[in-house]
C-alpha cells in the first residue's frame, strides 16, 4: 500500500460532493443496465458467447491481426503498428507534420489517455481539443477522466458552470442545455477547421477491416468525417473476427456502457473518402498500438485483455462508488489511466506490479464486478493473481506477494498455527484465554475495542474468543449425543433443481413499424408514416414549424422521386455538402436523407456513405430528416450488419435517436454535436 | 439410509462462535443427517490466499484436503465464502498441480454451503423453528455471486414461524468485510458497512440473517460500536429457535 494512495482514498471518502455524485452514478448505471439487458434475449447465452468470441481472439491474436490488417489495406486505410507508447506518438507526429497540421480534434479515447498522446502533441506545438463534452471538460480543468465512459462523473453542475464562465467567456449558468450549446458552439469550429481527426477503435473486425466506432453526442462521428484525415488508435486487443460477432458486442457493449440497447451513433468505417465521395476524410490511418498488451497475452492475467471498455464493472463495484476514479493512483501520486476494477488489473498489467500492483489490493472481492462484466472476466481472481504478484513485465522471476509486510507476518505465522490441528487449537486455547481475560475487564462485555491501528478497530467492535472453543465442546458432546433421524417429521420438498427450470416465454413483440415507431418516439425521435405523395408536403410541414428555409440534401437519385423539385417549388433552398463546402453547410439548420433501412428493436436508421449521400447531411445539421421506405424495416442488427453494401461504402453509421450526452450530472441533453431532432418519414408503399 | 456430512465448522466459527457450531450440529440432525467432525479441520486458508500469500494458502489447503480426504461423503460448511474457497478458489491455487488437483476436484465436487445442503441435497425447507420478530437477510458475495446460492436460505428463513420477513435494500451489496480487506482499508470498508447498516435500519428489521460468520462478525461490529440495536446473526441460530 502506498502512502498517496491511502491520502486520496482519505481526500475521496471526506469530499461531500465527490461522494453524492459518485452514489448517484452507481445508482443510475446500475438501473438503466439492468433494464437495457432485460430487454435483451437471452442475455446470459450472449454474454458466455461472448466470453468465447474474446477468448478465441486473444489466443490467436497474431493472426487475427494479420486479417485485419490485410484487408484495413485492401480497403485503402493506413495501417501502422507501433510497440509501444512513443512509437504511437512518433506516429502521429509524423503524419502531422506531412500534413502541416496546426490543430487536431479528437474524440474519447482511452489508449490516447494510457501513452499520454495529449501531452505530447502538445509538446510539438500543435492544439489538440477533446470534443467529446465531459472529456472536453476535465481536459479544460487539466485533469484526467475520472471514468473511462463518463469522464466528468466527479464533477457537479456548478463545477462546470464555473469552468465555462471562466475558460469559454459565458455568463455563469447551472443550466446544463446553456452549458452543452456553449460547448457545442465552441466545438463546431474546432470540427470545421481541425486538420486532423483522432479517435478511438471500440471494435475492428478481422473479416472485413472496418472499424467500429460507438458514441453518443455525434463527435466520433465528426472527427472521422469532417477533417481530412482521420487516425484511428486502436489497441492491438479490440478486434472481433467477423461481422456476426460485432453484432453480438453491440448488444452487449451500449448496454453495459450507458444502458442504452444502441448508443446513439454506431459509425462503421471502412475506408477514406473514395474519389466520387462528397465527404470523408482523403486519408484513413490506423495505428495498432501494443504498449505492454503482447506481453499480457502470455502471462496469467491475459484474460483482462477481453474487456471490451464499457465501464460497468467501474459502476458496479462498491469500492469506486466510495472513492472514484482520481483515487487510484501509484506511489508518486500518478493517477492510474484505468480506474475501478478492470484498472486495477490493467494498470498494474501494463505498467508493473511496483507502479499499481496495490490498487488491487483495495477490493473486498465481493464479485459485483464480474456479475457486471459483459464479457464474463473474472475479475476477482485476477485482483487475486496481482496480489499474489504475478509479473507481467519480467517472466520467469519468482512472484512476490504485494502484501504490507506486517499483515505477511501475521498471516504466515497464522498459516503456520493452521497447518497443525494440535498448534491450531493450542492457539485457540490461549486466544480463548486472551477473550476471557478481556472479558473480566470490561465487566462482562464480549466486545472488545481494538485500537484503530489494527485496521478493525477503525470503526468496528470485535466479539471475544470463546473461552471454549467448537471443537473441544463438540469432543464431550459427541459422546453423549444420540443421533435421531427426525428427517421424516419434517415436510419435504422436492429438490427445485431437479424440477424443469421454468421458462417465462418472451413476448413476442409485435416486430415492424410499430416496434421501430415505438423504440424512435421513446429515445425522442419523430416518425411519420405516409404515403408516397405525401412526403414533400410532411418534410415542408416540419421545416415551416422551425422556419427554415435551406435544406442540406443527399442528391436526388438517392431520394424519392421528384421531391427534391417539390421542395423547390416549396419555396426551400437545397444545397449539397461537399468537403469543400463544410463550413457554409455547418450554417444549414436542416438536413434531408435517405435511410438504407431501419432497425425494429432499437429504432435505428442505417444510413451509408459514399457517392451522392454526404454523410455531413445527417450530422451537421440540426434537424435530421431521413426518408425510410416501410419495407425496409428489418427486424434487428444482425439482419444487416453482415450484408455487402455495408461494407462496400466508406463509411456507414447507425442512428439510434437524436445526438445525446449524459456527462454533467447524468443529466440527458438533448442535440449535442449531431442533430437535435431526428424526424423518420417513414413511406408506405399503396 | 442415513446420510453423514463432514462437518467443516470454519475457523471463525469454531474460535469465536462455538454456540453458532453447535446450533449447525443441531439442525443438520433435525434434518436426519448424522454430523461427523473430522478432527485435523483448521482454516481453509482463505486468509492467505486472499492476501496473495500462495504458499501459505497451499498449506492450509493441503491441511483440509488432508483432514477431509479420509471421511467420505459431504463435506457441509456454515459458510459461503469457505465453500466457494474450496469450491472455486482450491482449483487455482493448485492449477497444473497434477499430484493435489484430482485430490482438489473430488473434494470440491461434495463440498456445501449448509443452506444448499438442506435445500436443494435434503430437500428440507421447513425446519420446525420459531422466531417472533422481524428479520432481514443479506446475501453474502461469496454465496450469492460466487456459489450462485440466494433462493435457498431465503426458502429456509421463509419456512421460520411467526417470523415477518422483510427485504434488506441492496442485500447483495458487500458488507465491507472481505477478509484481509476490512483491515487493509478500514476507511473504505468503514463507508461500505456504514451503507450496510443504513439499509438494515431502512428495512426495518431488528435483526439480520447471513450465511457467512464473517459477514455476522463485521456487520454486529459496525452496530455495537454506533450503539444501534439491531443485531446480526448467522442462519443456524436463527433456524435453531423453536
Amino acid at each position: 500500500m502506498t502512502g498517496a494512495f491511502h491520502s486520496q482514498i482519505r481526500k475521496s471518502l471526506a469530499d461531500a460532493n465527490l461522494q453524492s455524485a459518485l452514489d448517484a452514478n452507481s445508482a443510475r448505471r446500475i438501473l438503466v443496465r439492468k433494464t437495457a439487458f432485460d430487454s435483451l434475449p437471452n442475455a446470459q447465452g450472449r454474454r458466455e458467447r461472448a466470453h468465447v468470441v474474446r477468448e478465441d481472439v486473444i489466443e490467436h491474436l497474431d493472426s487475427y491481426l494479420e486479417q485485419f490488417i490485410t484487408h484495413a489495406r485492401e480497403n485503402g486505410m493506413i495501417v501502422h503498428r507501433a510497440a509501444d507508447g512513443a512509437q504511437a506518438i512518433e506516429l502521429v507526429l509524423e503524419i502531422a507534420r506531412r500534413h502541416g497540421a496546426k490543430l487536431i480534434a479528437k474524440s474519447k479515447t482511452m489508449i490516447s489517455e494510457e501513452i499520454g498522446l495529449n501531452h505530447a502533441l502538445e509538446g510539438q506545438g500543435l492544439e489538440v481539443i477533446e470534443t467529446d463534452l465531459g472529456e472536453y471538460i476535465v481536459q479544460l480543468r487539466g485533469e484526467p477522466p475520472s471514468h473511462i465512459i463518463t469522464p466528468a462523473v466527479h464533477l457537479r453542475r456548478q463545477d462546470v458552470g464555473k469552468l465555462f464562465e471562466e475558460k469559454l467567456g459565458i455568463a455563469y449558468t447551472e443550466d446544463i442545455s446553456i452549458m452543452t450549446s456553449a460547448a457545442r458552439r465552441t466545438l463546431r469550429n474546432v470540427f470545421l477547421n481541425a486538420d486532423i481527426g483522432i479517435s478511438g477503435v471500440n471494435f475492428g473486425v478481422a473479416e472485413t477491416g472496418t472499424l467500429c466506432l460507438v458514441t453518443n453526442e455525434g463527435n466520433g462521428r465528426m472527427v472521422t468525417t469532417v477533417p481530412r484525415v482521420h487516425v484511428a488508435l486502436m489497441g492491438i486487443e479490440r478486434l472481433v473476427p467477423t461481422l456476426n460477432d460485432l453484432g453480438l458486442m453491440l448488444s452487449l457493449l451500449p448496454r453495459s456502457a450507458t444502458g442504452q440497447k444502441l448508443s446513439a451513433y454506431t459509425s462503421l468505417l471502412n475506408s477514406p473518402r473514395h474519389s466520387l465521395d462528397p465527404d470523408g476524410p482523403q486519408e484513413r490511418h490506423v495505428i495498432l498500438v501494443d504498449n505492454g498488451r503482447s506481453a499480457v497475452g502470455a502471462s496469467d492475467l491475459r484474460e483482462i485483455l477481453y474487456c471490451i471498455r464499457c465501464g460497468s464493472c467501474l459502476n458496479a463495484c462498491p469500492v469506486f462508488r466510495e472513492i472514484g476514479g482520481h483515487a487510484y493512483v501509484g506511489p508518486g501520486g500518478k493517477i492510474s489511466p484505468y480506474p475501478g476494477p478492470v484498472g486495477s488489473v490493467v494498470s498494474p498489467a501494463l505498467f508493473g506490479q511496483l507502479e499499481y500492483g496495490h490498487l488491487a489490493r483495495a477490493s473486498s472481492l465481493c464479485g459485483a464486478c464480474r456479475e457486471a462484466c459483459p464479457v464474463d472476466i473474472d475479475l476477482p481472481m485476477l485482483l487475486l493473481r496481482i496480489r499474489a504478484g504475478v509479473q507481467v513485465s519480467k517472466p520467469g522471476i519468482k512472484n512476490k506477494p504485494n502484501a504490507p509486510a506486517l499483515l505477511a507476518i501475521g498471516l504466515k505465522l497464522f498459516a503456520f498455527t493452521a497447518s497443525s490441528p494440535w498448534r491450531f487449537a493450542a492457539a485457540q486455547w490461549l486466544a480463548g484465554a486472551a477473550g476471557l481475560v478481556a472479558t473480566f475487564f470490561s465487566r462482562g462485555d464480549p466486545w472488545i475495542h481494538l485500537p484503530k491501528i489494527s485496521g478493525w478497530g477503525y470503526s468496528k467492535d470485535f466479539p471475544s474468543p470463546a473461552g471454549r472453543t467448537f471443537r473441544s465442546r463438540y469432543r464431550k458432546q459427541a459422546q453423549k449425543s444420540v443421533i435421531e433421524n427426525r428427517r421424516n417429521e419434517f415436510p419435504t420438498e422436492v429438490p427445485v433443481d431437479g424440477q424443469p427450470i421454468i421458462e417465462t416465454t418472451p413476448v413476442q413483440e409485435q416486430k415492424g413499424t410499430d416496434s421501430f415507431r415505438r423504440e424512435l418516439e421513446a429515445l425522442g425521435g419523430r416518425f411519420t408514416l405516409c404515403l408516397p405523395e405525401e412526403v414533400a408536403e410532411k418534410v415542408l410541414q416540419i421545416l415551416r414549424t422551425s422556419g427554415i428555409d435551406q435544406l442540406l440534401s443527399w442528391e436526388a437519385p438517392y431520394l424519392p422521386e421528384h421531391l427534391l423539385e417539390q421542395l423547390s417549388e416549396g419555396g426551400i433552398q437545397i444545397s449539397h455538402p461537399t468537403v469543400e463546402t463544410l463550413k457554409t453547410s455547418s450554417q444549414v439548420r436542416a438536413g434531408i436523407t435517405g435511410a438504407y433501412a431501419g432497425l425494429a428493436d432499437t429504432g435505428s436508421l442505417v444510413l451509408l456513405g459514399g457517392q451522392g449521400k454526404p454523410l455531413t447531411a445527417s450530422l451537421l445539421p440540426e434537424i435530421h430528416i431521413a426518408i425510410l421506405w416501410e419495407e425496409h424495416i428489418y427486424e434487428d442488427l444482425n439482419q444487416v450488419l453482415t450484408w455487402k453494401d455495408l461494407r462496400m461504402a466508406p463509411a456507414a453509421v447507425l442512428i439510434t435517436g437524436p445526438s445525446r450526452t449524459s456527462d454533467i450530472e447524468m443529466t440527458l441533453t438533448i442535440g449535442v454535436h449531431g442533430p437535435g431532432e431526428l424526424h423518420v418519414i417513414c413511406i408506405r408503399k399503396k | 439410509m442415513t446420510i453423514t456430512a463432514q462437518l467443516f465448522v470454519t475457523c471463525i466459527i469454531d474460535t469465536l462462535y462455538p454456540e453458532t457450531g453447535e446450533a449447525v450440529v443441531r439442525i443438520l440432525e433435525k434434518a436426519g443427517v448424522q454430523v461427523s467432525f473430522p478432527p485435523g479441520q483448521t482454516c481453509c486458508g482463505q486468509p492467505a490466499f486472499n492476501a496473495g500469500l500462495r504458499l501459505q494458502a497451499r498449506k492450509m489447503a493441503i491441511q483440509t484436503i488432508r483432514a477431509f480426504g479420509s471421511y467420505p461423503g459431504p463435506v457441509v460448511i456454515p459458510s459461503g465464502s469457505c465453500a466457494a474457497m474450496i469450491r472455486h478458489s482450491y482449483a487455482e491455487l493448485f492449477a497444473g498441480d497434477s499430484k493435489w488437483l484430482p485430490k482438489v476436484h473430488e473434494l470440491a465436487a461434495r463440498t456445501y454451503e449448509l443452506s444448499e445442503f438442506l435445500v436443494d441435497v435434503m430437500g428440507i425447507t421447513d425446519l420446525g423453528s420459531r422466531y417472533g420478530g422481524r428479520i432481514t437477510y443479506h446475501s453474502s458475495c461469496h454465496l450469492l455471486r460466487g456459489l450462485g446460492v440466494d433462493r435457498q436460505p431465503r426458502s429456509l428463513l421463509a419456512a421460520v414461524k411467526d417470523a415477518e420477513l422483510v427485504e434488506l435494500p441492496e442485500t447483495g451489496d458487500c458488507c465491507g468485510f472481505g477478509g484481509v480487506f476490512s483491515v487493509e482499508h478500514p476507511e473504505i470498508s468503514t463507508a461500505m458497512l456504514e451503507r450496510k447498516i443504513a439499509n438494515i435500519e431502512r428495512s426495518g428489521a431488528d435483526l439480520v440473517v447471513a450465511c457467512d460468520a464473517g459477514c455476522v462478525t463485521n456487520i454486529n461490529g459496525g452496530l455495537h460500536r454506533r450503539h444501534k440495536t439491531q443485531r446480526a446473526m448467522h442462519i443456524a441460530d436463527l433456524l435453531d429457535k423453536t
